[in-house]
């Protein structure tokens, strides 16, 4: 893990904010907010604590079917899937990360658009 | 404006919801707007049951009759997030049950953060641990124990001196003619077969295999624990060595016969190479017993010098005369084999 954003970034203590900040934005959203309607909150935390430790190379090992199993029953369209990105670019942007790292996190998740997106 | 409608305001604006209740039923007489906001109560009157209709009432009745106070947890949804806010009712002085409301969903949806965090983190630790075994495990088949123990606590070794040890070198008779016969594959299966039975024997007899290359196999008894009777202990693993392959080549579709050299003395043991490093032994019990091999004939072990009480009866040792071996000027060959007992 050394060198990875996760430790650049201040490791668990500093990341933990980015997660919750991520989280907050994402159920006051209009537009992806929806989705979580009926996603029960612990499932919800843990699986976004992992998501982006993975996607900072923190210490997570989230493979992409497991990715691909927890977005698959939520029919999640192209567009949405923007609007998440854009809003964790906001949130890592807001946290102080550098554009080449934000862009480097955003390359990660578009990386995996297939594995979220249905349709 | 009057304390009481001072106090009264207050307890409208802060954060906190607040509610007052009636001692006998429960019933709402105040309540704040945050919990007003939290619970969309209700006129001022209204029922416990209609507020609460998860909490069971006789239980806080009970509770405040006894100790004064009852504490629990209310959650629910709330545009898509679960709201978590804890509950204490206390009985007053003043005869009015008072209800504090803490919005403590926050506080909640750290804890399970923490709690997803911990669960990677104990997990990677199990995978580093598993690692950690494995790199151990992997070392320990090229090193000795306590040479790996200081080769892990200095990160160097130093090269020792073992003195008195056996040697045991060990190469198969017409090994490139067979090798090229049976082509590469079933060789490196067939001496991963017979070196693994011979590492089986030799742990048995207190020998140490310390490595092979291509057909040469060396062991070492006495070392890096010095052990009485190393001598005894390279023939007795050199004897079953050579039986086990008579029996081996009485099943298998392929046939090997080996030449076995056994000599005592001293050897320097140490880790040779910075990054790609080997524990290797050098000094002339190796080349001795090297040598002795190049005199022995298929399937025999020969030796020169091995201090061997008489008393094992499992070995019977025969003088087969003196012989020039290079570099160590004329030598009293001997030619070890098994008592009938073990020869069968």
């Amino acid at each position: 893990m050394a060198g990875s954003l996760y430790e650049k970034y201040g490791g668990f203590a500093s990341i933990s904010r980015v997660v919750m900040s991520f989280y907050d934005r994402l159920l006051d959203s209009d537009e992806v907010g929806p989705y979580f309607d009926d996603v029960d909150m612990k499932r919800l935390i843990d699986h976004q604590t992992k998501f982006v430790a993975s996607l900072l190379g923190g210490p997570a090992d989230f493979s992409d079917d497991r990715l691909q199993q927890a977005h698959r029953h939520l029919n999640i369209g192209g567009a949405d899937f923007d609007a998440m990105k854009q809003i964790l670019g906001e949130t890592l942007s807001e946290f102080g990360f550098e554009d080449a790292d934000r862009d480097a996190v955003l390359g990660e998740i578009e990386a995996r658009r297939s594995k979220i997106v249905s349709s | 404006m009057s304390i009481a409608a001072i106090n009264e305001q207050l307890l409208r604006a802060i954060g906190a919801g607040v509610a007052i209740l009636d001692p006998d039923d429960l019933s709402f007489r105040f309540y704040n707007q945050t919990f007003a906001d939290w619970f969309e109560a209700t006129e001022p009157g209204a029922a416990f049951a209609a507020v609460f209709p998860d909490l069971d009432r006789a239980a806080v009745v009970a509770a405040l009759d006894g100790s004064g106070r009852f504490v629990a947890e209310s959650s629910f949804r709330r545009k898509r997030r679960t709201l978590v806010i804890a509950l204490t009712f206390t009985r007053t002085d003043a005869e009015v049950v008072l209800l504090e409301c803490q919005n403590i969903t926050r506080m909640r949806e750290l804890e399970t953060m923490i709690e997803s965090y911990s669960s990677m983190v104990e997990r990677n630790t199990r995978e580093l641990q598993r690692e950690k075994e494995r790199v151990e495990k992997l070392l320990l088949n090229i090193m000795p124990r306590s040479v790996y123990e200081e080769y892990k606590t200095f990160g160097t070794v130093t090269p020792q001196s073992y003195e008195p040890v056996s040697v045991l070198t060990l190469d198969f008779v017409d090994f490139d003619a067979t090798a090229s016969e049976v082509g590469p594959a079933v060789m490196v299966s067939e001496m991963n077969d017979i070196y693994a039975a011979f590492d089986r024997i030799g742990e048995q007899f207190g020998c140490e295999r310390i490595k092979t290359v291509g057909d040469s196999y060396v062991a070492i008894s006495g070392l890096p624990e010095p052990m009485e009777d190393h001598a005894a202990s390279v023939a007795n693993a050199a004897l079953r060595f050579v039986r086990y392959l008579q029996r081996r080549n009485d099943s298998h579709p392929h046939s090997w016969k080996c030449r076995v050299g056994l000599a005592s003395g001293s050897v320097i043991g140490s880790v040779v190479g910075i990054q790609k490093y080997v524990y290797d032994v050098f000094g002339p019990a190796v080349n001795l017993a090297s040598r002795l091999r190049d005199h022995a004939g298929p399937m025999e072990i020969v030796a020169s010098g091995l201090a061997i009480e008489t008393s094992d009866r499992d070995l019977l040792i025969h003088d087969v005369g003196e012989v020039e071996v290079p570099g160590f000027g004329r030598r009293l060959l001997q030619r070890v084999e098994g008592a009938p007992a073990i020869t069968r």
